[in-house]
């Protein structure tokens, strides 16, 4: 299922998160269903603690990975209701969430993906949504508010 | 002078033939007002109180045109049974009657015909047209001339049954591809695209009249893919017209390809343009001269471009920014000139600047929370792109060929092309001086060719892998295993 290219991309994109201060996450290998996933904790400036889980789609880097925030679980808003219950939401900047419930981060868009983008942007951007989203718990503001409408950069 | 006057009778015949042959005469036809009544005089002569009468005036047959490819594959038959049926397309109330076999698009209504070589021939029936053939050894070719499989010259009439009148008919053979021909003879070598394949993807307003532009060039094989149904707002953009509202826009656009290149192959695959059906798109783009990418999405577009990369062949990429105010043609030589990929790394502005003008197009780039509007552009601002699109396909498809348009490959040796239709306000364009008042400067209404470099370092066209692998002291062949998922990492 997976090319040769697919494999040594994923090993080198490991490394890259290993050497560049994202040591935090890593890209594992699931050898029962032959499977990839890049996971890791990702700690906010205020300290605390969010996983971020992204099953990697067959055909990466050609396909946008989803990127999904599975702790705290549930992932609670300003009101304490559940982010995933926005679903797609521009004021929060989220798209459509795991059948788990877990609210999936809007880092690019189909739309703006291309195959030269790196699991370590992804993870940084990220990064910059959890800020955002400690801001409207702080506020009650939209996390829009926080974080321009995300351009592109590569 | 009257009608019944030798001199006048014999300049009335000679005049009436003119008009019949569409030819200057020595004597015209003119309706006198004061004798209330057609007479011939002199051309030249001053006529104060009379109407000069016109060919176009006298024009009041029906004509009926044949297929001559039909009728040569249908000789034997003819011969063998002593006429043969055939089924008319009845335009304007009967005023043209045109062979159905010449087209593939049929009148709202038709009339059934028969032709044969025999002047005594009972047409069967139901029939109300019926074309007789008779041999015409010794007259001059005209557009009423059929050359038998033997070369034998036969002369056509026609008459259609009209209650108990037989109207007679014009009868005129088309030839289709020599004719067509004639028309691009000197300028288009005329079969040398006959055995080209273009594939089309995406046959909205500009990837439709890119296809019919290279069908009227004379492409021989057409292969078009696009999932979208024609809608009724398409229509004031789109080749399609209203009557087709529903059908697959690779339907449309196959059937109008036809009317302008009557031979070509032409095959329609109405499916999405994604990683699902990325196997059939690869399985005909592998059959490609050129593909043709008109879509707006960027995954299609980056897909399309990966399979035309990895299958080697050239494809051009056109498209119109937000609401038409201008678009940009790519064309991508794969290993030779920048694909489509090193354009979105290198350019993501100008490669985000894209037209919403379907649902489709909307939903790519808005949240469901926030809908984003379909925006309005006009074909007329969609035209110049298409043309681009369809000129730089055909020099691909001609540069192989000995053709004198490839003088033009010198013009076009830049990859992207940048065309404005207006100088939009928020936009860079926006302070570009006026067209009437600059020569040197950049303007609205002219093509710009741009040169953008290959990214040797591109995720699909280059080594972006040992490159990446590279920067970080990494050799991609000797890489650690990743870790083993423990089951936990979720």
């Amino acid at each position: 299922m997976w090319t040769s290219e697919q494999r040594q991309r994923l090993a080198v994109e490991h490394q890259i998160l290993q050497r560049e201060g994202f040591d935090q996450f890593s890209v594992y290998h699931h050898p029962s269903d032959d499977t990839y996933t890049a996971s890791g904790t990702a700690i906010s400036n205020s300290g605390r603690r969010y996983h971020l889980y992204i099953p990697i789609p067959t055909r990466y880097p050609f396909q946008r990975p989803p990127l999904y925030v599975t702790d705290p679980d549930p992932l609670r808003l300003f009101n304490g209701s559940p982010v995933s219950t926005l679903g797609v939401s521009h004021a929060m900047h989220t798209l459509t969430p795991h059948a788990a419930g877990w609210p999936q981060v809007c880092h690019w868009r189909d739309e703006r993906w291309h195959s030269n983008i790196l699991l370590q942007k992804v993870f940084l951007k990220a990064h910059i949504w959890l800020e955002a989203y400690e801001q409207h718990l702080a506020t009650g503001r939209s996390l829009a508010d926080f974080v321009p409408t995300m351009t592109e950069t590569v | 002078m009257s009608t019944s006057d030798p001199q006048q009778q014999q300049m009335i015949h000679e005049a009436m033939k003119s008009i019949a042959e569409r030819r200057p005469g020595r004597t015209k036809l003119v309706y006198d007002k004061t004798r209330r009544t057609i007479v011939a005089v002199a051309e030249g002569t001053q006529a104060p109180r009379a109407l000069n009468i016109t060919a176009d005036d006298a024009d009041m047959f029906a004509t009926l045109t044949l297929s001559t490819t039909w009728l040569r594959d249908h000789w034997d038959s003819l011969i063998r049974d002593g006429y043969a049926p055939l089924s008319l397309s009845s335009w304007d109330e009967g005023d043209a009657l045109t062979h159905a076999a010449l087209g593939v698009t049929p009148a709202a209504s038709s009339a059934a015909a028969c032709i044969t070589l025999d002047p005594a021939f009972q047409v069967p029936p139901g029939t109300t047209v019926a074309i007789v053939l008779q041999s015409d050894s010794g007259g001059q070719p005209n557009a009423a001339t059929f050359s038998s499989p033997s070369a034998t010259p036969y002369r056509a009439t026609a008459w259609r049954q009209d209650g108990d009148t037989r109207l007679a008919l014009d009868v005129c053979f088309a030839d289709v591809q020599p004719e067509l021909a004639t028309r691009r003879s000197g300028i288009l070598e005329t079969t040398v695209l006959k055995d080209k394949t273009v594939v089309l993807i995406g046959l909205g307003t500009g990837g439709g009249h890119a296809a019919i532009e290279l069908a009227k060039c004379g492409v021989g094989n057409f292969i078009l893919i696009d999932r979208d149904r024609l809608a009724v707002g398409n229509v004031v953009r789109h080749p399609g017209g209203i009557s087709q509202v529903g059908r697959y826009k690779v339907n449309v656009i196959r059937d109008l390809i036809l009317e302008k290149n009557p031979d070509a192959n032409v095959s329609a695959h109405p499916v999405a343009v994604d990683y699902d059906n990325q196997g059939d798109i690869k399985e005909l783009i592998a059959r490609a001269d050129v593909v043709v990418c008109g879509t707006d999405s960027r995954p299609s577009k980056l897909l399309v471009n990966q399979l035309c990369v990895e299958a080697g062949v050239i494809a051009v990429y056109g498209g119109a920014f937000r609401r038409a105010y201008g678009g940009q043609v790519l064309r991508v030589r794969p290993n030779q000139s920048a694909c489509h990929q090193c354009f979105v790394a290198a350019m993501p502005d100008q490669a985000s600047d894209v037209e919403v003008s379907t649902a489709a197009d909307a939903e790519g780039i808005a949240y469901s929370d926030q809908p984003v509007a379909i925006e309005p552009g006009l074909s007329l601002d969609v035209l110049p792109i298409a043309n681009m699109v369809a000129k730089l396909a055909l020099l691909e498809l001609l540069a192989d060929r000995d053709s004198s348009l490839n003088i033009l490959q010198r013009d076009f040796a830049a990859p992207w092309y940048l065309w404005l239709n207006r100088p939009e306000p928020g936009t860079e364009y926006a302070s570009w001086p006026p067209l009437s008042e600059s020569v040197d400067e950049m303007t609205i209404h002219r093509w710009y060719g741009i040169e953008l470099p290959r990214d040797e370092e591109c995720s699909v066209c280059g080594n972006f892998l040992a490159a990446l692998a590279g920067n970080y002291g990494l050799n991609v062949d000797s890489l650690p295993d990743l870790p083993v998922s423990t089951g936990k990492d979720r």
